[in-house]
């Protein structure tokens, strides 16, 4: 019964706003009425179960596109799990052609095929937009001796025991990027005593209870603890500070490591997409990032934007994958 | 009475009118998903977090702890009528469950799970409410090491739960752990057991084997020992009514494995499933009866029932006072919460009372409905088994693959369930006990990991297990579970009986 | 009796699975960085657990003997029910191989249907009623109410 006035609900908003963006639209849609449109609805598919970070991604922007009208044809969510995005990517790299069909990539598709469990990797697919970023941070407990980035690397330098914790696999995004730190910081990437756990939940309980001395994870997650003021965060891997609750919090820049790492999303498709459909796409992402309804998910979800262009995407994930491959193989773990 | 009139507050929010249509459609869409075989909480949350967005937050909140905990409290009907675990805390209800709806006590079986579910969400609702605070420092005081004992202690119940051939049971407790460490191993990226597909990357899902094991294998033991039987058998359902001495029976059991339940569900990554394993397992091990258990002991039905619904409400408090999550499923509610504004953490009770005192108050509302909700709704529910059986057997086999696949949409996986299903039969054919293996498989990459890390932490020094009191009372608890059927049965030479009921 | 007990064979089976579980743990690379404990030592020594313990299957005397209670049985062949289950077995792999190009609802009712009627159910109206009625409300609830993505195969929905 709720289902039945939510949508009624929800039918009332997109029937307001898609009124209110109408007249916007008319104009951008017309001039580009030659151009490519899908006939049918697009396969969206986020590789992983409900819940993650892409699947997130995905039904978010459908919602956004849905709701702006900025679309004829219907972006249908469709999940496949599996292998840490390799079922999903197995399946799509087998429909090369097709101009119906995007997927939601980040790090990992850079990742896991370096681990040798895809045999895909991004030069397998076509990049349309990067769409938004995340930082990776690194917390320590309240009571805890190491006040800097620079004090934390020290004590592992001496101590190669310190633990390090952090929410998945050996070899994939929290140990990549902790170890790039240490990397650039002038240690061997190697020495960091990575643990792994199966999430990032549980690493912050770890920590929490004084089991291991330090946690690397995603920002955004990090933001909700730091405000319980039982943990202190000594570096945020962005470029600059990032504005808001986390303003307090220096980069590894600033403290004199040259270092910075993206956990970015972005959307992908088929290796051999009409560049009309890639332009097409391109387009249609740039425009709803400048829709409102996309600032209020953003600012809802605590993303930051970080458009790039099909052609800057590209470029930007080739440099990914020096910088990736250069620290995996620094850990031995190249395959 | 500090937490009282915080709670009044809680209550004056819950009893709003949308509050309370919120928590009425949340249990309510929780049982049924948690009645279909496969479906489990998490999809249902993690689709449901777009709808919330417009919500307040304690609204929001309230629908999908609703969802949550019906849905565990749903999970033991399928897990009764059709030997098919609703979720995956509900497995351990079908040991005892099944065979009583066999028995033609089916009505009873689900009315003892109402009541159960009942009593175990209601003390752990109260535990969340007057130490949930306090508690947060239990569980962050399980760190690998801890872990580690804990699952050893857990892994002592297979002595239990092998019923006549020991050797038996610790060969299905070992396949169990071998099936659990398929996929890529978490501390080094290393492929185990894959066999070079990226199919089983991720393992083998602990429900595709739990529905193998039992709905799959229990269809084709009635095929084999059936054979083509008439289709005019009916099935009993029997009153649901109790009598005195049951409710007397089960009340100690229920009390223990609430209290357990809900301790086993505040430590992160332990969970209902493995509350209602040692409920279940701790039960059978202090009975008198404990032969007539997977057989239809009523013990054996109340006392995971109780334990897995307080393990559910234990689980919010790590959520709740720590803001982190200590399963997939509060991991979903984490992120949901995060969306709508509020932070779960040490800060929450101050800053948003209404979200904690809140949900709390409407986790009683809840149970109630779910109760109320429940048990007029059981002799409906139990008219499943008046199905003829070839439809019944085709629509559980149905209600098992559609489950299955939902979980990761994978064609491959229907191969595993089948896989599974015929592992299950020859088991048993051949005498072998189903728990232990689905025991070891609970248990057994938990205890590898937190082992491994617990070693990595200390630089390989064993001592680690020890030097923790926690740890080390929990590996002496271990070894004097092993100990006790000998010192029981050193009892019981001696004379009296009545000694051997002491636990 | 020179013929093996049931354990006695039993034994052997399981023996030679650990010795071949045995086999594959030996064969997981080893770590580069320095592990306490590696990938490897678990599974050898579950392997290990389950080859000692079917040696002590082997010894142990079995229990009385499964219940060889044969249900009198009348019916064609493909009424047998060990038929019953193999066909029921091969049911589910076209299942799993159809689910994509049929779409979810048209396999599952004739799932539902065809198991139906091979377990012997006559009354083929209600059965094809029931299958159809069962499946279209999970198909509803799965692809409308909770937004999870079912194959649509064949049906344009």
């Amino acid at each position: 019964m709720t289902r039945l006035c939510l949508t009624a609900l929800k039918r009332l908003s997109v029937l307001s706003l898609t009124a209110v963006a109408l007249a916007g639209t008319l104009v951008t849609t017309s001039a580009a009425a030659d151009e490519w449109q899908p006939t049918r609805p697009v396969s969206y598919i986020a590789p992983a179960n409900p819940g993650g970070g892409w699947d997130t991604l995905i039904r978010t922007t459908a919602n956004v596109i849905r709701k702006e009208g900025l679309a004829d044809q219907n972006f249908a969510a469709i999940n496949i799990p599996g292998g840490g995005g390799a079922v999903a990517w197995a399946q799509i790299a087998r429909d090369s052609r097709n101009d119906h069909m995007l997927f939601a990539a980040s790090p990992p598709i850079i990742l896991v095929p370096l681990a040798g469990t895809s045999r895909f990797n991004h030069r397998d697919f076509q990049p349309v937009a990067r769409l938004i970023t995340d930082y990776s941070i690194v917390l320590v407990k309240a009571d805890s001796p190491y006040q800097t980035a620079n004090e934390l690397f020290e004590a592992i330098r001496e101590n190669p025991g310190l633990s390090v914790a952090g929410g998945s696999a050996a070899g994939s995004m929290d140990h990549i990027s902790i170890a790039g730190a240490a990397a650039a910081y002038g240690l061997n990437a190697a020495s960091v005593n990575y643990i792994a756990f199966s999430g990032g939940g549980e690493a912050m309980t770890a920590l929490l209870g004084g089991h291991v001395a330090a946690v690397i994870t995603g920002a955004g997650e990090a933001s909700s603890q730091l405000q319980g003021g039982q943990l202190r965060a000594l570096a945020v891997s962005s470029p600059e500070r990032i504005a808001g609750s986390l303003e307090h919090v220096p980069t590894y820049l600033e403290q004199d490591i040259d270092y910075t790492f993206d956990i970015w999303r972005g959307i992908m498709a088929p290796k051999d997409m009409s560049p009309a459909a890639v332009s097409y796409y391109e387009n249609l992402y740039q425009r709803m990032m400048e829709t409102d309804s996309w600032k209020e998910a953003t600012a809802r979800l605590g993303w930051l934007d970080a458009y790039q262009t099909s052609d800057e995407f590209g470029e930007f994930l080739d440099a990914q994958l020096e910088q990736f491959s250069s620290v995996l193989s620094d850990l031995g773990m190249l395959r | 009475m500090d937490a009282f009139t915080s709670l009044l507050y809680g209550f004056s929010i819950a009893l709003e009118p949308i509050n309370l249509f919120y928590v009425f459609i949340g249990v309510f869409a929780g049982t049924i998903i948690g009645m279909l075989p496969g479906l489990g909480p998490i999809s249902a949350l993690a689709l449901m977090i777009p709808i919330t967005f417009g919500m307040a937050p304690s609204s929001g909140l309230i629908l999908m702890a609703g969802v949550y905990y019906g849905a565990i409290f749903g999970g033991s009907t399928s897990s009764i009528l059709l030997n098919a675990p609703g979720v995956a805390g509900t497995v351990a209800t079908s040991f005892d469950g099944y065979p009583m709806a066999q028995q033609g006590k089916a009505g009873k079986a689900l009315a003892i799970a109402a009541y159960a579910s009942f009593i175990g969400g209601t003390v752990s609702i109260i535990g969340l409410m007057l130490i949930a605070p306090a508690l947060s420092k239990v569980a962050v005081s399980f760190g690998p090491a801890e872990y580690f004992a804990l699952m050893i202690l857990g892994l002592t119940a297979v002595v239990s739960l092998s019923d006549k051939s020991l050797v038996k049971g610790l060969m299905a407790a070992v396949f169990g752990m071998m099936v659990s460490i398929m996929g890529m191993d978490l501390q080094t990226g290393t492929e185990r057991y894959t066999f070079g597909t990226i199919e089983l990357l991720d393992g083998i899902d602990f429900l595709i084997v739990a529905l193998g094991i039992f709905a799959l294998a229990e269809v084709f033991y009635m095929l084999l020992k059936g054979g083509r039987q008439n289709t005019s058998q009916r099935n009993v359902i029997g009153s649901l009514r109790l009598t005195r001495s049951e409710v007397k029976e089960m009340a100690a059991p229920v009390g223990r494995s609430s209290v357990l339940g809900f301790f086993t569900g505040v430590l992160p990554g332990a969970g209902a499933t493995i509350g209602s394993f040692l409920g279940y397992s701790l039960e059978k091990r202090i009975a008198k009866d404990a032969d007539t258990f997977g057989k239809g002991n009523i013990k054996g039905v109340a006392a995971p029932e109780a334990a897995n619904n307080a393990a559910c409400g234990g689980s919010f408090v790590p959520l709740l006072t720590l803001g982190v999550p200590g399963s997939g499923t509060t991991a979903v509610l984490l992120g949901a919460l995060l969306v709508m504004g509020v932070t779960p953490g040490p800060m929450l009770m101050e800053q948003r009372p209404d979200v904690f005192w809140g949900v709390i108050a409407s986790m009683y509302i809840g149970n109630l409905f779910l109760l109320v909700l429940n048990l007029p709704l059981i002799p409906l529910i139990a008219k499943v088994l008046d199905t003829p059986r070839p439809i019944l057997l085709a629509l559980i086999l149905i209600f098992c693959m559609v489950g299955v696949f939902g979980l990761n949409f994978s064609r491959y996986d229907l191969l595993f369930l089948l896989g599974f299903g015929l592992i299950g039969l020859a088991m048993r054919l051949y005498g072998f006990p189903a728990a232990p293996l689905i025991l070891g498989m609970i248990l057994g990459a938990l205890m590898e990991e937190s082992m491994r890390r617990a070693l990595q932490i200390s630089g390989g020094d064993w001592g680690v297990f020890i030097d923790k009191p926690i740890s080390l009372t929990l590996l002496l608890l271990a070894a004097l579970s092993l100990g006790l059927p000998l010192i029981k049965r050193a009892f019981k030479w001696g004379k009296t009986r009545r000694l051997s009921q002491q636990p | 009796m020179t013929r093996l007990h049931a354990n006695q064979t039993l034994g052997l089976i399981l023996a030679l699975f650990s010795l071949g579980y045995l086999w594959m743990a030996f064969a997981i690379p080893s770590f580069p960085l320095p592990r306490p404990v590696d990938s490897d030592a678990f599974p050898k020594a579950l392997g290990l657990s389950f080859f000692v313990l079917s040696v002590f299957l082997f010894f142990e005397r079995p229990e009385t003997p499964p219940a060889t209670d044969k249900v009198a049985f009348e019916g064609t062949w493909w009424q047998r029910p060990t038929m019953q289950v193999i066909a029921t077995s091969l049911a589910i792999i076209v299942y799993a191989f159809a689910l994509q190009p049929l779409g979810f609802v048209v396999a599952s009712v004739a799932l539902g249907f065809g198991l139906s009627c091979l377990y012997g159910y006559q009354r083929w109206v209600v059965s094809m009623i029931v299958s159809f009625s069962v499946v279209v409300s999970l198909y509803l609830t799965m692809t409308k109410a909770l937004g999870i993505y079912l194959p649509t195969g064949i049906l344009p929905f």
